[in-house]
């Protein structure tokens, strides 16, 4: 039997995911509407999430915004979450963060992230992988 | 005479936490999705565990600012503070006492 080790060459990677009901976020948008936009995505990603699927498009980036939040492994620290924005490079997703959190992940050593999200009929889910540097500062490995 | 005045203020206060978190189970009870009834959860049961998620946690924050009147700052927008109705009770009554 063998335990793997937490870091390789230094570098340190970190998985979050998570799953979010469609339902939930279309009840969201009803009972709640702009304010559940504006507490929730940042004004780009509400651009990026217009037309068609625009539902599931907006449960795809709130399943990252928690998977990023896992991630970062430290449940009892705030999490604002629109300082945790999807953006995106052409047909990728990308991460980009700000305010406090930007600093926690530069404190934790986030050297590199990669984010990918997906949706069904009832769910959409969202993975995020982060590479940390193994001598950057505090936060649960 | 002392004894009796912090007697009345602590039955005082423990009367409007309870009111508070009345409110808060009403609020649990209609945008929390949970598993079970909250009106009938004990204070310090994790509501995690209870089948409260995050995206839940949302809505049920939107509630209580149009129940209570209030913003809930970004520093309390944390896992913990929906982890139990005493948690989320705690932070309302800090809340309603900074506007009052």
């Amino acid at each position: 039997m063998i335990t793997l080790p937490g870091e390789v060459y230094g570098y340190r990677v970190r998985v979050g995911c998570d799953v979010v009901a469609i339902e939930d976020v279309q009840d969201s948008l009803a009972a709640f509407g702009d304010r559940y936009l504006r507490k929730v995505f940042t004004a780009s990603e509400i651009n990026d999430c217009q037309g068609r699927n625009r539902v599931q498009r907006l449960a795809a980036r709130f399943a990252a915004k928690e998977a990023v939040i896992k991630a970062f492994a430290e449940p009892d620290m705030p999490f604002p979450l629109r300082e945790i924005e999807v953006t995106r490079d052409g047909p990728l997703p990308r991460l980009r963060l700000s305010g406090a959190l930007a600093e926690r992940a530069q404190h934790q050593g986030w050297l590199s992230s990669s984010l990918s999200l997906s949706h069904a009929d009832c769910h959409a889910m969202a993975v995020v992988l982060v590479v940390c540097g193994g001598n950057a500062g505090a936060g649960a490995r | 005479m002392a004894r009796l005045l912090a007697n009345r203020f602590a039955k005082r206060q423990k009367c409007e936490v309870s009111v508070i978190q009345d409110q808060i189970r009403e609020v649990l009870a209609a945008h929390g999705r949970m598993t079970v009834d909250p009106r009938e959860v004990d204070d310090q049961a994790d509501l995690y565990e209870l089948g409260l998620t995050s995206h839940a946690s949302v809505d049920v924050m939107l509630a209580l600012e149009d129940e209570f009147d209030i913003e809930f700052p970004e520093e309390v927008l944390k896992k913990s503070t929906f982890a139990s109705i005493h948690n989320i009770g705690q932070v309302v009554e800090s809340l309603v006492k900074s506007l009052a």
